[in-house]
Order: structure tokens, then C-alpha cells, then sequence
């Protein structure tokens, strides 16, 4: 029956792979005979493209259905596209000892010096999120390995007219405070480090304002009269965790008038209920597993407590963890977002930075790293500087960061350990501080030496130092 | 279209405008057009005092023209509706020019779910939303939307709904987000509460068929596999029709690899068949799905 209405077909390209590998296959076994006459011919550079195309041979699955629909031939499309740097390097960058781009540090590192820069009047559109575009560059510099002390004065002074009177950040001067804007000022400051920077947010209105996201079914809206959704939950507590704000509801917070006491009542309840059917985190109950939410869903109960005990408590782990890898695309080796969906560098990071979390939680490792970072090295670099969504696409401060901070994931063991930071993090959410990088990844590797990114808080996405830093002046600090 | 200013219109003449208070050297700034900045220096001073009227109105109208991604005009424009008692029906009206300009942003969302909410009925936004996802058949806000619509209106059980959700399925049996909506209208209306025997054997048959005609396809099977644990059905209740697609004995003929991993779940709970799961688990990890190796290897040691 299956048979007669699904012959796989495959299409001429997967074709072309097919018998692209024979002849991988036919020279390797000729190597011996023929080994001198093909150094003659000259190039390392074939033979890394024959490596690599054995490579996607071995990671593409053989099953293809028939019939066709608009998602078939987008993914056809895609694969199109993105396969000719998975073989070769249309780009001319330096490869590494294995073959693959090497990542271009200098051009990214340009790429977010500019991005941090002045932008043009038809970027108007990005008024409300010049917080996020300090933040991905600031956090992609850190990444690259980059001292960002010198711009710590501008950093503090460009954040002060966007936090509001009443508490929280805004994308900018006399704009509402936003919970994505917060998390974004927040971070940005918190790299930046130093009294001034700390002492330029206002805990008390901060916490004022948080009070009035919370919501009566445990969840947090964004703005006042704004979207409930996941992100909401994630930024607050990332925020509350850095800044060490107490977990009690401020008097004020409507929430109050409802019997709720904490920002924690029935939080982790509410965040159990993004978990849909297919296993994923979905922006709030009833949408669709997606990997951005996930994260944020992860990282909440993360912030909330071991995520040992958080996230075996409150997520379905084996189902979550199904669909969490499913989102790798083969043979591409990125992660695409949803089920059925293309492959999007950002989700490096979004769907990436989610198995230390989960990892954490089931004790062993299941990711194919390998694959992730050959997609960012070879498919998600721009030739000009900048990381991308993928090939095709321009580099822009969001999918630099993103690529970057997942493959920091990749490279680095991200591992929960309580004993880590015994000096903080003991009172209220303080599970966060418990993570340290116990060493590289032992794994196959496929980055060279100079291709390594810095260590990335798991939870946080800024430097490990910069985090505790701020949790330990404020744990010292007495009242706001 | 000239630029629109206020600073020479005697309508205007009462505000003082508040400039944008960047410091010296901001990083991330935008050199905005005199337009722009004097527009949001006008509703910095109108915030300010709180004016909820027609010209303000008027103002964020202009503002999102130019950035309609800017969430507060989104935010304190609904405030001015609600305060001047706006004819909300003129707002949808308005807002359907402008959202098929702007499909993937937040605010327009978010702004009309709280016009619709307030208006209390959802007449027209169906054919709405079929309009909108004609041009992006896997936009997240747009289904977010109508999630939220059957919700509020709640069309769990409405059949329109239904028939056009399986429209959208008919139409790319991979639109995830149309089996998740579907998944939604079945069962998310439901809770705890157990649901029909009629309708489970449908949304089965359902998923079978679907994924009779593309056996390769996750989202069926992530719908089907659904279906069977939110009914609490034994996972064998799919074995016969995993068999249609994989067989361990037969490891030349899979057509899905779905299928082996349903029958490795389905094997993994005996006790007596767990070299057959770790086999389904091996032609996973070795042959229709190595870029997961690692994932199926950790199924494996599972089952040690």
C-alpha cells in the first residue's frame, strides 16, 4: 500500500549526490595508483571537496517521498542553495585542517563594530529595537574574543534615557518599557560591567515593573497591555536573576489582588503548558512547538532551579528531547525552527544553547555538534563579514550573534555542577551560577584552533565573568 | 508623499515637543528624518500629559506609517481607541491596509487581538487570516491569532474551522502549523477531560491517510503519535500500520523512517522485544537517519 503511493523518487540532485559518491568512492579506491598523478593535479582544495561531499553523502537519509507541496519545494530550494558550500567554498575563505572555512574573526568582529555604529534614516524600523542591536553586537564581540571595556561610558549613556520613570527599559528615550528591551539593556550593562553600569539600573522601579507584567495565570506579559507569551517569562527572570531582585511580588503588582504572593507562582506551571504534542515549547499554550520558545521555556525553569529538578518536573524530557533533535536538518547539519521548516543559522544558537540545558537534566550527550558547526563554518558566514541565516541572505548583528553563541555551545562542555560558584548564588535564583565549562568538546571536531569562540553562559548568552560579577555585587549590596 | 510636520500647525500649536535625549555619542543610533524625530518628539509630549484625542490619533497613525514596528504607538494607540470610544470596526478596516504590509510583526498582531477582543466578535477575520496566510502559509503570528480567536470564541467545536483547517492540510499536508491548529481544535478546548472514542478513531484515521500520501513527513506522524498519547491508547495501537513502512526484518524497504522510530518505541516498552528496538534503533542511527547517530545511540543505552 505505501509502497504504490510513496516510490521514492529522487530528485536530480540527490541524484547527482549519489553518483557523486560512487566516483568519492571509485577514487578512493583507485587512492594508491593514482595518488601522485592527483597531488599533480593539484589541489588540496579537491580533496576536501571530495571529503566533504562524502561527508553529506553519509548524512543524508535515503527516503524521499514523491509527492510534491509548497514546503518539499522550498526545503529543494534551500538544499539547493546551501549545498554548494557544504562541498565547496564559494566564498575563498582559508580553510582549517579539516577542510572547512575558517571562522573569519576579523570580518565579524568589523561586521559588529559597524553594527553598533550609526544607522540611516530608513532604519527608523528599528527604533524600538536598538537595545537588541547593542546587545547582539556587544555579546558577538565578547564571543569573538574581543575586549568591549573601552566602551563601557557609551554603553552606560546610551542605556539611560530608554529606562522608563516607572521602571524597566524601552527601545528608547520616552518609549513603554518592554520586557525585550530590559533583557537586552540589562545584558548589554551587565557586559559592560563596573559600579556605574550596575548603578544605573533602578532595582526598585525595575522590580515595580516586573510585578505589573506578572500574570494571574503565572505568565508575564512583555509591556503594559502587551503580548503574554514565553519570552516574557525567560526575560524576567534572566533579569531578576542578574540583578538579584527578590522574588516576593512588589505590594503593587495587580497579581496581588488575585492571592499571589511571588513572581514564581505557578510559573513553572504555566511554562509546562507551552509544551505541545510534539514535544516542543511553543510562545504560549496551544501555539506551535518552535525553537526560539524553546529555549526561552528551557532557560526559565533553568533560572527557576537545577535544571535537573526543574525541567524532568515540569517538561515531558523524552518528548522534548525527540523533537529537540529532530530539529537538525539533514544533510545540512543547521537546526530549522519547526517541524517541516528551513534551516536558519540563529536557530544555531536557539535550538543549540538547548541541549546544555536538557543535557544537564538527562545526563548525557546527544547533539551532533559536528554537523551544527559545519553548517555555521561553511554555510552561515558572509563573505564580507557578518554571519547569516544562510547562504544568500545578508549578515545582520542578530545572526551573527546567534551562529556564534551556538557554536561556542558546540565547542564548549556547558555542565551544571552546584558546587561551581560557592560564594553566590545561594538565595533566590541563584541555579544559573551553578554552570561552568568543564573543558572541550571531545567529540569529532571539525574547527581548528583558531576557530574557536569564547565560553557563552549557557542560560545568560553573555561572558560567564560578566554574569557573576554582577550577581555577586548585588548579593553584597543591602537593599535596592 | 511631502513629509507631514507639526511645529507650523496651529492645531499642534498647544504642544511642546520633547526631543529625543540621546547623550553624545549613543551607540546603535539612527539618523532619523526630520519627519520622524519631530513626529515622536510630538508623542513624547502628548504621553507625557496623557492626551487621549483625535489628533493623537492621527499622529500614531503617521508614526507607524514609518515604523510600524514601534510597539508603544501600537500600545497607546489602543489606549486612545478605548478612551475616545473609536468605532473598532473602522480600526479592523484600517488595520487590514496596513497588516498586509507588515506580516511579520508583532504589534499589528497583538494590537488587532486586542481590538477583536474588545469589539466580541470575530465576524470577518477568517477570511482575514486566509488572506494573510495565502502569502506566508507557516506564519507564527497569524496562526497565533487564530488560535487566539478559537479560543475567545470558542470554535473548538465550530466545523468551518475545522474544514478549513483541513483545507490547509489538503493543500501542503507538511504545514505543520496547520496540524498543530488542528491538534488544538480536537483537543486543546478539552483539558484533562477525555475526548469522544469517535473522534479519536477520526483524527487516527485522519493522520493515516495523511500520511499514506507522503510516508516521510513528520508532522502526521507527530500528529498521529499525538493523538495516541493524549488518548492514553497503547503505543501498539500502531504497530500493524508502522509496519506498513518499516520492518526490521526487511531493512531494504523502509519508506519512513517515522515509522522505525514508532516501532522502536512501540518495541522498547516489552521487555522481550528489545533487540528489536535496538535493531529499528541501529537502521536509525546507521542508515535513514545518521545525522541523529547520536540521539538513536542514547535510545539505545536507554534500553541497557
Amino acid at each position: 500500500m505505501a509502497g504504490q503511493t510513496s516510490v521514492p523518487a529522487p530528485s536530480s540532485r540527490l541524484q547527482e549526490i549519489v553518483s557523486d559518491s560512487n566516483r568519492i568512492e571509485e577514487l578512493s579506491d583507485t587512492d594508491n595508483e593514482y595518488a601522485d598523478e592527483y597531488e599533480d593535479v593539484g589541489t588540496v582544495v579537491d580533496q576536501h571537496e571530495a571529503a566533504n561531499m562524502a561527508y553529506i553523502n553519509s548524512m543524508i537519509s535515503p527516503i524521499r517521498d514523491s509527492l510534491e507541496t509548497e514546503t518539499s519545494i522550498t526545503q529543494d530550494e534551500t538544499l539547493a542553495v546551501v549545498l554548494p558550500f557544504l562541498e565547496g567554498n564559494p566564498n575563498d575563505f582559508l580553510l582549517n585542517t579539516f577542510g572547512l572555512p575558517k571562522l573569519q574573526r576579523e570580518k565579524h568582529a568589523a561586521f559588529l563594530h559597524q553594527a553598533l555604529g550609526d544607522y540611516p534614516a530608513q532604519m527608523a524600523a528599528m527604533d524600538a529595537a536598538r537595545p537588541w542591536l547593542v546587545y547582539w553586537s556587544l555579546q558577538g564581540l565578547t564571543a569573538l574574543g574581543y575586549d568591549i571595556s573601552d566602551m563601557r561610558d557609551r554603553i552606560v549613556e546610551t542605556f539611560l534615557p530608554s529606562q522608563h520613570p516607572d521602571g524597566g527599559y524601552g527601545g528608547g528615550h520616552g518609549q513603554l518599557p518592554h520586557l525585550a528591551a530590559t533583557y537586552a539593556a540589562v545584558l548589554s550593562l551587565v557586559m559592560a560591567g563596573g559600579t556605574t553600569a550596575y548603578e544605573s539600573v533602578n532595582r526598585k522601579s525595575m522590580w515595580h515593573y516586573l510585578g505589573r507584567m506578572k500574570q494571574v495565570d503565572g505568565g508575564f506579559t512583555m509591556a503594559p497591555g502587551g503580548e503574554e507569551d514565553i519570552r516574557g517569562a525567560f526575560c524576567a527572570l534572566v533579569v531578576m536573576s542578574l540583578l538579584n531582585i527578590p522574588l516576593d511580588l512588589p505590594p503593587d503588582a495587580p497579581a496581588r489582588a488575585h492571592g499571589m504572593t511571588t513572581f514564581l507562582d505557578k510559573l513553572g506551571e504555566w511554562v509546562s503548558r507551552c509544551q505541545t504534542f510534539e514535544g516542543g515549547i511553543s510562545a504560549a499554550p496551544g501555539n506551535e512547538a518552535h525553537g526560539a520558545y524553546a529555549f526561552c521555556g528551557l532557560g526559565c525553569l533553568s533560572i527557576m532551579g537545577p535544571p535537573t529538578e526543574t525541567l524532568n518536573k515540569y517538561f515531558d524530557m523524552p518528548l522534548l528531547l525527540h523533537w529537540l533533535s529532530s530539529r537538525q536538518c539533514s544533510p545540512e547539519g543547521g537546526y530549522n525552527g519547526r517541524t517541516n521548516k528551513l534551516v536558519d543559522g540563529c536557530y544555531s544558537h536557539w535550538v543549540g544553547s538547548c541541549w546544555p540545558l536538557v543535557e544537564a537534566a538527562v545526563g548525557k550527550e546527544v547533539s551532533n555538534r559536528s554537523a551544527l558547526a559545519r553548517y555555521i563554518l561553511s554555510a552561515a558566514q558572509h563573505k564580507k563579514g557578518g554571519l547569516i541565516d544562510k547562504p544568500g541572505k545578508r549578515a545582520d548583528a542578530y545572526h551573527t550573534c546567534y551562529n556564534l553563541a551556538g557554536l561556542s555551545a558546540a565547542q564548549h562542555k556547558n555542565v551544571y555542577d552546584e558546587a561551581t560558584a560557592p560564594d553566590i548564588g545561594k538565595s533566590e535564583l541563584g541555579a544559573p551560577f551553578g554552570w561552568k565549562v568543564d573543558g572541550l568538546f571531545e567529540g569529532e571536531r571539525v574547527w581548528g584552533d583558531e576557530d574557536f569562540v569564547e565560553e557563552v553562559h549557557p542560560i545568560f548568552v553573555i561572558p560567564y565573568q560578566a554574569a557573576e560579577d554582577c550577581r555577586r555585587y548585588f548579593e553584597a549590596k543591602e537593599g535596592f | 508623499m511631502a513629509p507631514t510636520f507639526y511645529h507650523d500647525d496651529p492645531k499642534w500649536s498647544n504642544i511642546k515637543p520633547i526631543p529625543q535625549n540621546d547623550t553624545a555619542r549613543p551607540l546603535a543610533a539612527i539618523a532619523y528624518t526630520d519627519e520622524y524625530s519631530e513626529a515622536m518628539s510630538y508623542l513624547r509630549a502628548v504621553m507625557a500629559k496623557n492626551e487621549y484625542s483625535h489628533r493623537v490619533l492621527g499622529l500614531t497613525d503617521h508614526i507607524i506609517s514609518m515604523n510600524p514596528a514601534h510597539y508603544t504607538i501600537w500600545l497607546y494607540r489602543f489606549k486612545v481607541l478605548s478612551e475616545l470610544h473609536a468605532d473598532l470596526r473602522e480600526e479592523i478596516a484600517w488595520l487590514n491596509v496596513t497588516a498586509l504590509k507588515h506580516l511579520k510583526n508583532y504589534q499589528i498582531w497583538h494590537h488587532r487581538q486586542t481590538v477583536i477582543d474588545k469589539l466580541g466578535s470575530p465576524e470577518g477575520e477568517a477570511d482575514f487570516i486566509a488572506t494573510m496566510l495565502q502569502q506566508d502559509t507557516k506564519n507564527y503570528h497569524v496562526w497565533s491569532y487564530r488560535q487566539f480567536l478559537v479560543q475567545r470564541f470558542g470554535l473548538f467545536d465550530d466545523e468551518g474551522e475545522l474544514k478549513w483547517t483541513e483545507g490547509m492540510i489538503e493543500e501542503d499536508v507538511r504545514n505543520n502549523s496547520a496540524w498543530n491548529h488542528r491538534y488544538f481544535l480536537v483537543f486543546g478546548g478539552k483539558g484533562e477531560q477525555t475526548a469522544d472514542k469517535a473522534i479519536v478513531e477520526r483524527e487516527l484515521n485522519y493522520a493515516k491517510a495523511a500520511i499514506k500520501k507522503a510516508p516521510q513527513n513528520q508532522s502526521s506522524w507527530n500528529y498521529l503519535r499525538g493523538v495516541v498519547r493524549r488518548n492514553k491508547l497503547p503505543t501498539s495501537t500502531l504497530k500493524d500500520f508502522a509496519l506498513e513502512f518499516a520492518d526490521i526484518e526487511k531493512p531494504d524497504d523502509v519508506t519512513s523512517s517515522y515509522a522505525l522510530d514508532t516501532l522502536a518505541d512501540i518495541y522498547t516498552e516489552y521487555q522481550s522485544k528489545r533487540e528489536e528496538a535496538k535493531k529499528a534503533l541501529d537502521l536509525l542511527a546507521t542508515r535513514y537517519d545518521p545525522v541523529r547517530a547520536h540521539y538513536w545511540n542514547y535510545r539505545k543505552r536507554l534500553l541497557e
